[in-house]
C-alpha cells in the first residue's frame, strides 16, 4: 500500500504531506527530513526510486519525481510497483495541472485544501482509487461545485 | 487560477511565508492556534464556512510540524455535518471504518447496480477491512464471487478489484485457482488494446497499473496446468518483451519516461525470470542489461547484477562472467564485493572447463583484490588439490601473475600456495626451477602482511622440500631466511622460522612430513551460502527475493528454491555441488572446519600451525618431530594432532581458572563512553578494552574519506574464537568492514581495515557490532565508532571581511539557524576556543570585537562537496550556562545538523536530564500550554 504521499520543495519545505498510518507529528517530521535528505543527495540522472527501509519501515521505497521546484514522492511498500506509482505521480501531476492551468508551487502553497481533494481522489486510504485523470478530474470539478454551492 | 479560494487561508499561508525566521514562525503559529481555539469554544456563532476554513488552517499546521491537540471533535462534527462540503473537510481528517461495516461494502461491490465509482471504493474499503482483519472474507464464499468480479469491463473496477485479489492471494493461493484463467484473459486485453478506453492509455500503454498488478497475481501461480492458459500467458509475455524495445524508442520526448521503461522491462523481467518459460526470450535482452550495469544510478545497477546473476547459464556463462570482470574495474565499491562474489560463483557454476574457472578467479584477485574474500581464494586452492590436471596450469598462471610490478596481497597468497604445493610440476619448464621461483615469491615477502608471511614461510620449505636431493645454492637462500625470521617480532612467524630451520635438517624424513596435501573433502561451496546468506540481508540487493521471503506463499518458495539451488542447470564442476543439496550436512561440513580460521594455511603448515595454540607448543615441538616420522607419513595432519593433546591438559585449568573469577560477565576495564569521547577528539586511541581483548582504532581522515584500521588485539594466553565484528553504518555514512577473522591466537592482533564516505552531514555515529569467545564465556558488545561529524570537518580559516559577507548573504532560516542554549556546561571562552579547534572548527580570534564571543569557520566534506560553514557563538559572562549559538552554511541541513552537533558538545548532558523545563520548553505545544 501507499504508506504517505509528500510534495516538497527542494528546499526541502513540506507543501502537502499525506500519511495513510498513524504517524506521530514528530516522526512525521523526522521522516520528512530524512527523505529530503536523501532526495537531495540524488543527482538528476539517477533513478526515481530509493530504498526507504530506514526511513519509514522496512522494504518501504520512495518513488519520486522531480518538477521544476518540487518533489513529489510517495512512500511505499513492498506491495506496489515502482513503475506503476511512477506513473501515478504523472497522473497526479497531470490533474493538477489541468486544475490549475499550468501549475506552479505557490499554486500548491495556497489551494494545498484542492490539492488534498485531488489526491483523495486518486488515493484513498493508502490505496490506488482511480488512474483516469478525466475522470478526477471531474470528480473534483464536482466537489467544487458542492464547496461553492454552500 | 479560476478557482475562488478561502481569503482567511491565503492570509494565514501568506504570513508564514513571510516570516523570517523558525521563531516568528512559530509566533504566528501559535497565535493562529490561539485564535481558532477561542473560535471553537464559542462554536455556536461559526459558520459552516469557518469551520471548514480553521480545520483547513490547523491542517496546514499539521503540515508545518506543529502538534495540534484539539480540535479533533470539530473535525468529527464536521464528518457529521449535513452539508457536503463541510462532511468533505471532515473526511480528510483520517477514516475510520468499523468492521460491522464489512456486509454493507461486499454488498456494494457485487451488487451490479451500483455507480463504478461506488464499486470500485467499495474494493478498497473491502481490502482496508481485510488488512485490519482477514475473517472479513472467507474465502469459499469469495473465490467465486472474485472470479465473477474479474468479468467486469471497467478498468477504474478492475484495478481496484485487482489490488484487493492480490491481497487475497498473498495470503491463500490455493484459494483462488479459478481466478487464474480471467487473470490471463484480462493480460491479454491489455495487451492486445482491446476494448480498452482511450482515457486509461498511459503513453500509449493500456493500464500499466493494471497490467503490473495482474501480473503480480499471476506471480503467486507459477505452475499452470492447463495448456491452453499456459499457452496464452507465454504469448503475452513475449508481446510484452518484443514491445519494450519499441516504446523505448518512441519515447524521446522526456527523458524521465526512457528510465522509467528501461527500468520497467527489467523490473518485470526480474520477475518473470521466475517462470521458467521465459528465459528464452530474455536472453535476447541480455545486451541492454548489460549495458544498465552501467547506469548512473546504484539501484538499477544492483537490478541489472542480479539480472545476469539470475540468467546465468552454461551458454552465455562465459560473456557474462568477461562482462562482469570487465566492469569491475570501473564499479563503485559499494557494489564490487557483490560483483566478485557473483563472478566467482558463475564461474564455479558454469565453468566450460576447470583451467577457465582458475583463469576467471585469478583475473578477479588481481582487478578486484580488495573485494575477493577469503572464502573465493580458499574455493580455488581446494579445486587445483582436487583436479590434478589442474596443478601446473595453475601453478604456471600463478607465476605469470607474480611476475607483475604491483600484485595484490591476495595474489600473493594464492600464488605462494599454489607454487609451493606445485611448483615442482613446472621444474622442467624454463624460469621455472625452484631456484628462479623461489626469489619471485621473496621479492614480495618485505610488503605483506605477518599472516602472509607466514604462509610463504610455508611455501618456502615445501619448495625447498621438492627441490630433493637438493640445490645447495637455493637451500642456503632458503635457510638464511628461515634464520632471519627465528628471531621475528610476530610469534606465528617466528615459530615457523624455527620449526621449518629444524625439519629441513631433517633430510628424508622432511619429505614425509612435507608432502603434498591430500585432497580436501567435497563439501557445498562457502561461496554459494555466502550468495545465499547475503540474499537474505542485503537492503537493497534484491526486492524480489526480498520480498519472496517474505511472503510465505508455499508456490513461490519452490520457484526460488529451484534457481538457487540451480537444479536446472546443468553443473560441470560436479566435484562442487554434487551430494552436497541437503543444506544441512553443508551446514555441518562448515561448523567443522569452522575453528581453523585460516582454513587452508592451518592445513599447508602441518602440524605446527596446531601446535601454536597453546603455550607449551614450542617445548614440545621438536618431541613431535621425533616421534613422527612413523606414523605421519600416511596422514600427516591427524596423527600430529593427538600427541599436543597432553600439554594442553595442564595448561587449561590455569586458564579457566582466570576466567571463573569473572567468567559470568566480562566487563570493561574502563568506561566506553569515556574511551568514544576521547576518540572523537583524537585519531587514535583505545576503543574497548575487557581483561581479554583489547579494540583500537586508527583513523585517517581526507575530505569525505576516510580509513579507520580496527585493531583486534587478544591480550589473553587462550586464542578468542568466534571473533565478529560488524559495522551498522547509519545511513549518511557509506562504509564496509571485511570480514574479520573468526581466531586470534593469543597475543596477537588483528587488523581491519574499515573505509569510510560521507555522503551528507548527520549527527548519527555508526555501531560496531562485536562479540568473541574466550574458550569459556561469549562476549559482546556494541560500540559506538567515533566517526563523528567533527571527522568531516577542517579547519577554514577566513578572513574578517570574507566572513561577514558570507555571513550577510545566508540571511535567515534554514540556512542559517539560531539558537539560545541552556543548560550549558560553564567553560571560559579560551576553553571553548580549545573545544572548538579540537573539533576542526577553525576560531578566528578578534574577529568579534566583543571577546565574549567566539566567531569560528569550517568546511564540512561529503561526497557532493565541501561546504564552508560559518559559526558564532555568543556568552554571557554573567551566566555562563546560557550562550546563543548561530551556525550558517549554503545547505540547510548541513546547518541544522552542525549546530546541534556543537551544542551537544557544549551541553552537560547531565544537566539536561536534571532539568526537563528547559527541554519541554522547546516544543510548541508546551509553549502552547504555557500560553493557556
Amino acid at each position: 500500500m501507499i504508506n504517505a504521499v509528500l510534495v516538497m520543495n527542494t528546499q526541502g519545505k513540506p507543501r502537502l504531506t499525506k500519511f495513510y498510518k498513524q504517524v506521530p507529528v514528530e516522526k512525521q517530521q523526522e521522516i520528512i527530513r530524512a527523505i529530503y535528505a536523501v532526495l537531495s543527495s540524488r543527482g538528476e540522472n539517477y533513478c526515481n526510486f530509493a530504498d526507504a527501509s530506514n526511513i519509514s519501515g522496512s522494504d518501504n521505497k520512495l518513488v519520486y519525481k522531480h518538477f521544476a521546484t518540487l518533489y513529489f514522492i510517495f512512500v511505499v511498500d513492498g506491495a506496489e510497483s515502482e513503475l506503476a506509482i511512477l506513473d501515478l505521480i504523472q497522473v497526479f501531476v497531470e490533474t493538477l495541472d489541468r486544475i490549475f492551468k499550468n501549475v506552479c508551487e505557490l499554486d500548491i502553497v495556497y489551494n494545498f485544501n484542492k490539492v488534498h481533494t485531488v489526491l483523495d481522489e486518486i488515493v484513498m486510504g493508502g490505496q490506488v482509487v482511480e488512474t483516469n485523470s478525466a475522470d478526477v478530474m471531474k470528480a473534483v470539478q464536482d466537489i467544487f461545485k458542492l464547496e461553492r454551492a454552500v | 487560477m479560476a478557482l475562488s479560494g478561502m481569503r482567511g487561508l491565503s492570509v494565514f499561508i501568506s504570513d508564514v511565508r513571510n516570516c523570517q525566521n523558525k521563531e516568528q514562525e512559530r509566533l504566528r503559529v501559535d497565535k493562529e492556534l490561539a485564535n481558532i481555539r477561542t473560535k471553537f469554544k464559542h462554536e455556536k456563532g461559526l459558520t459552516p464556512y469557518e469551520k471548514k476554513k480553521y480545520v483547513w488552517k490547523m491542517l496546514y499546521i499539521y503540515m508545518l510540524g506543529y502538534d495540534v491537540d484539539f480540535g479533533h471533535m470539530e473535525t468529527v462534527a464536521l464528518i457529521s455535518a449535513p452539508k457536503y462540503a463541510e462532511k468533505q473537510v471532515g473526511n480528510v481528517g483520517g477514516k475510520e471504518f468499523s468492521e460491522s461495516l464489512a456486509p454493507d461494502v461486499q454488498k456494494l461491490l457485487i451488487s451490479s447496480s451500483c455507480r463504478p465509482l461506488v464499486r470500485k471504493k467499495a474494493a478498497l474499503c473491502l481490502l482496508r477491512l481485510y488488512r485490519k482483519n482477514a475473517d472479513v472474507v472467507n474465502v469459499e464464499g469469495w473465490s467465486d464471487r472474485m472470479a465473477q468480479l474479474l468479468d467486469e469491463r471497467d478498468i477504474g473496477v478492475l484495478t481496484a478489484v485487482m489490488s484487493l485479489l492480490v491481497s487475497l492471494v498473498a495470503n491463500n493461493p490455493d484459494g483462488y485457482w479459478n481466478c487464474v484463467s480471467k487473470c490471463v484473459k484480462i493480460i491479454e486485453r491489455l495487451t492486445r488494446s482491446q476494448d480498452i478506453p482511450q482515457e486509461y492509455t498511459y503513453y500509449g500503454i493500456p493500464s500499466p497499473w493494471l497490467q503490473v498488478k495482474t501480473m503480480r497475481v499471476l506471480q503467486y501461480f507459477p505452475s499452470i496446468e492447463d495448456p491452453n492458459i499456459r499457452k496464452s500467458l507465454f504469448e503475452v509475455l513475449q508481446r510484452i518483451l518484443m514491445g519494450t524495445d519499441v516504446v523505448k524508442n518512441v519515447n524521446k520526448n522526456n527523458a524521465s519516461h526512457a528510465v522509467l521503461f528501461e527500468a520497467l522491462s527489467l523490473e518485470n523481467m526480474t520477475r518473470m525470470l521466475l517462470v521458467a518459460d521465459v528465459q528464452e526470450s530474455i536472453k535476447r535482452h541480455q545486451a541492454q542489461i548489460i549495458t544498465s550495469l552501467k547506469d548512473p544510478d546504484i539501484s538499477i545497477r544492483r537490478r541489472s547484477l542480479d539480472l545476469l546473476y539470475g540468467m546465468c547459464d552454461v551458454t552465455n556463462a562465459k560473456d557474462i562472467v568477461e562482462e562482469l570482470l570487465q566492469y569491475l574495474t570501473t564499479a563503485d565499491f559499494a557494489i564490487r564485493e557483490e560483483l566478485a562474489l557473483k563472478a566467482a560463483i558463475l564461474a564455479e557454476k558454469f565453468a566450460p572447463d576447470l583451467s577457465w574457472y582458475v583463469d576467471v578467479i585469478l583475473q578477479l584477485i588481481e582487478k578486484a583484490g580488495d573485494f575477493v574474500s577469503d572464502d573465493i581464494w580458499y574455493r580455488v586452492v581446494q579445486f587445483v588439490t582436487n583436479n590434478e590436471d589442474l596443478q601446473a596450469y595453475a601453478a604456471a598462471t600463478a607465476r605469470d601473475y607474480l611476475d607483475k610490478p604491483a600484485v595484490h596481497e591476495t595474489m600473493v597468497k594464492v600464488a605462494g600456495y599454489l607454487l609451493g604445493e606445485y611448483s615442482h610440476l613446472l621444474a622442467r619448464r624454463p624460469g621455472c626451477s625452484p631456484r628462479e621461483i623461489f626469489p619471485i615469491i621473496h621479492d614480495k615477502f618485505p610488503n605483506v602482511a605477518t599472516s602472509t608471511k607466514a604462509l610463504l614461510l610455508s611455501a618456502y620449505i615445501k619448495i625447498l622440500m621438492h627441490s630433493q636431493p637438493g640445490d645447495p645454492e637455493l637451500q642456503k637462500q632458503v635457510l638464511s631466511v628461515f634464520k632471519k625470521y627465528e628471531t621475528y617480532l610476530d610469534a606465528e612467524v617466528q615459530q615457523r622460522a624455527i620449526e621449518y630451520f629444524v625439519l629441513s635438517q631433517k633430510g628424508p624424513s622432511m619429505v614425509d612430513i612435507m608432502a603434498e596435501m591430500p585432497k580436501f573433502p567435497e563439501r557445498q561451496s562457502a561461496l554459494l551460502k555466502k550468495a545465499e546468506d547475503t540474499d537474505g540481508d542485503a537492503a537493497e540487493l534484491s526486492a524480489t527475493k526480498l520480498r519472496l521471503q517474505q511472503q510465505t506463499s508455499n508456490a513461490v518458495v519452490v520457484v526460488n528454491q529451484h534457481s538457487a539451488n540451480g537444479t536446472s542447470h546443468p553443473a560441470p564442476l560436479s566435484s562442487v555441488s554434487s551430494g552436497t543439496r541437503n543444506i544441512d550436512r553443508g551446514f555441518l561440513e562448515q561448523s567443522q572446519v569452522g575453528p581453523q580460521h585460516n582454513d587452508v594455511p592451518v592445513k599447508a603448515a602441518g602440524m605446527v600451525q596446531s601446535l601454536t595454540a597453546d603455550l607449551l607448543g614450542d617445548l614440545l615441538a621438536p618431541l613431535a618431530i621425533e616421534a613422527a616420522p612413523a606414523s605421519v607419513a600416511a596422514t600427516p595432519t591427524t596423527a600430529i594432532l593427538p600427541l599436543e593433546e597432553p600439554p594442553v591438559g595442564p595448561a587449561d585449568p590455569l586458564a579457566l581458572a582466570v576466567l571463573d573469577g569473572n567468567s559470568s560477565s566480562v566487563q570493561p576495564v574502563g568506561s566506553t563512553s569515556d574511551w568514544f569521547n576521547a576518540l572523537c577528539k583524537k585519531d587514535s586511541g583505545v576503543l574497548y578494552e575487557d581483561p581479554f581483548i583489547q579494540i583500537g582504532i586508527k583513523g585517517e581522515w581526507r575530505g569525505p574519506q576516510g580509513r579507520v584500521v580496527i585493531f583486534l588485539g587478544n591480550k589473553h594466553t587462550v586464542a578468542l574464537t568466534s571473533v565478529r565484528a560488524i559495522v551498522l553504518p547509519p545511513s549518511h555514512l557509506r562504509m564496509q568492514l571485511p570480514p574479520v577473522p573468526e581466531l586470534i591466537p593469543p597475543r596477537a592482533q588483528v587488523q581491519c581495515p574499515l573505509d569510510v564516505l560521507s555522503l551528507h552531514a548527520s549527527r548519527e555515529v555508526p555501531v560496531l557490532d562485536f562479540s568473541y569467545n574466550n574458550s569459556a564465556v561469549t562476549v559482546g558488545s556494541k560500540l559506538r565508532l567515533p566517526v563523528v561529524m567533527s571527522k568531516f570537518l577542517q579547519p577554514a580559516p577566513i578572513s574578517s571581511a570574507d566572513f561577514v559577507a558570507i555571513w550577510r548573504s545566508l540571511a535567515g532560516p534554514p540556512n542559517k539557524l539560531q539558537e539560545v542554549v541552556r543548560g550549558v556546561n560553564p567553560m571560559l571562552i579560551s576553553e571553548m576556543t580549545e573545544l572548538f579547534n579540537m573539533f576542526h572548527i577553525c576560531v578566528s580570534p578578534g574577529l568579534d570585537p566583543n571577546p565574549n564571543n567566539i566567531v569560528a569557520a569550517t568546511t564540512f566534506f561529503s561526497e557532493s562537496g565541501a561546504t564552508l560553514c560559518l559559526v558564532r557563538v555568543e556568552t554571557d559572562p554573567a551566566d555562563r550556562t546560557q550562550l546563543r549559538l548561530t551556525v550558517a552554511s549554503t545547505d540547510a541541513s548541513t546547518t541544522f545538523e552542525l549546530k546541534e552537533y556543537i551544542k551537544e558538545q557544549l551541553v552537560d548532558i547531565s544537566s539536561i536530564t536534571a532539568n526537563p523545563a528547559t527541554l519541554g520548553f522547546t516544543g510548541p505545544a508546551a509553549a502552547l500550554a504555557g500560553l493557556l
